[in-house]
């Protein structure tokens, strides 16, 4: 006999703070078969037995056909668990019952679970669990997510069921071909099952002091951006150990490693790879991760608090006009600094398609890397002002990316019959589980880290080769060869071939534009070296700008700025966007749309700044 | 009226949803149906509408909202 239970559920009901209890670090996250929708399936020993839990995609119900409600109702149907747990939020019974509404008609081995009951209890609500169990046919299990006695309660539920499982005796509701009559149908059917259970409130509602603030058109906009821009720097705050300890490993590792591989008398080629590039790799790849694991500690919060729900519905509007929704609001903020940041923060859409295009203007946000090496460069060439007014046709064209993002994608990915639009619950506001918030940041950034470190490893592989001369001297590498055989199509695009190898070293890392040009200029670094010690070794800007300027003109300058800001992000927020869309094919398109626009700009830029410069 | 013209602590009832089936689906299964009891709670220029109804505060897209006629109490 096979222990296989299945988690259904409405979005906030808590059911993956309850699949997080259960099975802890035995999760596997994974694909439902030739969907972008994400499967969660984790395990747990109870009494000696193993048992296999699905969580199921949430969604309000199960007869539409979004992704998440297919996957879902042929789930369930076909058997393939055992027993499915039906989550409902006890404090509002009636509306989140509609789910056993729909599953109902399923006909499967259930038991029903009423979630917070802790809130339920606050308000004074009276619920009788027997009576509605008797009246169902499955039993009914009072739960508080927060109590840890009441996971075993479930446990030993779930093991009993299993043996002796029960389905609803209670004749489902009369299903219509015509949606409403069919809604109100399973509206009338949860009525009768309440009567006699509990008395659903009827009274006026006051909205708290502090939501009155929050939903003002305003002032509510303000405070939603200052949480924000707190809560970035909470993030930055919690990642920095880590990337300390990160930013040592090259350091640490370097001189013993290059000193036992010669002392083998190992090919210098392959000493470099093992002593400079994999220590760098590992760094870049754990930078990576602590980012994910703040940002989501953080997102976590403010998403379990409520305070997602407030800031998605005074964005809503603006968001709306992008084919999102408000709920992208966070992820966008939190682009300014990190892509990768803001990309793990679509999380908190529901849609595949729209999440994928909030990942793709994402990408347009210029993170705090382009902010700290735009100036530099720009003031090797401007003057202040100028650099000012760069900064602002930067933002300028941020806008505009965004807008054409939005329309070339959209039609596809968010097209406007299947978008969301904001039909939304602001769920009140809850104390936040921080076991349950760390425990599941701690396993996104594992899961990051783990994937990455393959991706990142084959590219930086790929780096190494192309800019590797025997002698070090840029001038005979690959990368040399091939960027001066095509500088004659790049000068088309306003870029030389040292601007043009920055643009494709920025594409790799945007720390590592300065370090390139530091190389290409000035001959004092090996290319390699260069990308891969940008964070560590720093570079002589003043040198460096006396070196630029006698090479370049200020419009190639200016275009190189430009080309590098919309350019692709960076390898790692390229890698992090494919994890969190499950598609290398949107990814890949996404890419090539932003390297285009990137060689474009660069050319209109280019020769429109040579008229006057 | 339309539920964009009542403004906020008016209480009534959804008289009737209009629009496709995607539409239907997504605000029935939140728990919108026809006859059911609502209160607006806010009602902003230019913002989504913020509605209570079965116990629960939900935020409605302002088109969305557009298509869907109530009577007040």
């Amino acid at each position: 006999m096979s222990n296989r239970i299945a988690l259904l559920g409405q979005p906030n009901s808590g059911k993956s703070t309850i699949y997080n209890n259960l099975t802890g670090s035995r999760q596997h996250v994974g694909n439902w078969a030739g969907k972008t929708v994400e499967k969660n399936e984790g395990s747990y020993t109870y009494n000696g037995t193993k048992y296999a839990v699905t969580d199921l995609p949430g969604s309000y119900g199960l007869s539409g056909n979004s992704d998440e409600e297919i996957i879902t109702t042929d789930f369930i149907k076909s058997g393939q668990s055992d027993l499915t747990v039906v989550l409902v939020d006890a404090s509002q019974l009636e509306r989140s019952m509609f789910m056993l509404a729909e599953f109902a008609a399923l006909g499967q081995p259930a038991v029903l679970v009423l979630n917070m009951m802790d809130v339920a209890q606050n308000m004074g609500k009276k619920i009788n669990a027997e009576a509605l169990a008797k009246k169902l046919g499955i039993p009914v299990l009072p739960f508080n997510a927060t109590d840890t006695k009441d996971y075993d309660k479930l446990k030993k539920l779930v093991a009993a069921e299993l043996k002796t499982p029960h389905k609803l005796t209670v004749t489902p509701p009369e299903s219509h071909h015509n949606i409403k009559a069919d809604s109100q149908a399973k509206f009338e059917w949860v009525d009768a099952l309440l009567s006699g259970v509990t008395q659903t409130e009827t009274g006026v509602y006051k909205m708290s002091k502090f939501d009155r603030l929050m939903t003002r058109p305003v002032l509510g906009k303000i405070i939603c951006i200052g949480v924000v821009l707190l809560a970035f720097l909470v993030a930055m705050l919690i990642m920095s150990p880590f990337m300390s300890l990160g930013q040592m490993i090259p350091q640490v590792l370097h001189d013993p490693v290059d000193k036992l591989l010669t002392g083998w008398n190992v090919h210098p080629w392959l000493t470099s790879v093992f002593s400079t590039m994999l220590p760098n790799v590992l760094f870049f790849v754990i930078s990576m991760s602590s980012f994910v694991f703040g940002v989501n500690i953080v997102f976590g919060f403010l998403e379990e608090i409520g305070f997602l729900a407030r800031a998605a519905y005074q964005f809503d509007g603006l968001l709306s006009k992008l084919g999102l929704q408000g709920k992208a609001i966070c992820p966008m903020l939190m682009g300014f600094g990190c892509t990768i940041g803001g990309a793990c923060g679509t999380r908190v859409m529901d849609n595949w398609g729209q999440r994928m295009l909030a990942m793709s203007i994402v990408w347009a946000i210029p993170c705090a890397s382009i902010w700290s090496i735009i100036p530099v460069i720009s003031g090797m060439f401007f003057t202040w002002w100028q650099t000012m007014l760069v900064c602002v046709g930067i933002l300028l064209y941020v806008v505009i990316t965004m807008i054409v993002v939005s329309k070339v994608f959209s039609k596809k990915l968010a097209p406007k019959e299947t978008r969301s639009g904001m039909i939304m619950e602001l769920p009140p506001y809850h104390k936040a589980h921080w076991k349950h918030i760390i425990k599941e940041a701690f396993f996104k950034a594992w899961d990051i880290f783990r994937r990455a470190l393959g991706t990142v490893t084959l590219v930086s592989i790929l780096f190494y080769v192309l800019s590797f001369s025997k002698d070090g001297d840029v001038d005979h590498s690959l990368l040399y060869r091939v960027g001066t055989f095509i500088e004659p199509v790049t000068r088309f695009f306003g870029m030389g071939w040292q601007t043009f190898m920055a643009f494709v070293s920025g594409a790799f890392a945007k720390e590592a534009v300065l370090g390139t040009l530091n190389a290409v200029f000035m001959g004092s670094n090996s290319l390699m070296e260069a990308a891969f010690f940008a964070k560590t070794a720093k570079a002589d800007t003043a040198m460096l700008g006396s070196a630029m300027t006698q090479v370049i003109q200020p419009a190639e300058a200016l275009a190189f700025m430009f080309a590098t800001t919309f350019n692709i992000p960076c390898l790692m927020a390229l890698s992090t966007t494919y994890k969190e869309s499950h598609s290398l094919k949107w990814t890949a398109k996404v890419a090539l749309f932003y390297i285009c626009n990137a060689l474009i700009l660069s050319c209109i830029v280019y020769h429109i700044a040579s008229l006057f410069m | 009226m339309k539920l964009t013209e009542t403004t906020a602590d008016t209480q009534g009832r959804i008289k009737t949803l209009g629009g496709d089936d995607h539409f239907m689906n997504r605000i029935t299964a939140i728990g919108i149906t026809e006859g059911t009891r609502f209160q607006t709670v806010r009602n902003d220029k230019n913002m989504p509408l913020l509605i209570y109804l079965r116990e629960t505060l939900i935020s409605l897209n302002r088109a969305d909202a557009e298509r869907i006629e109530v009577e007040l109490q």
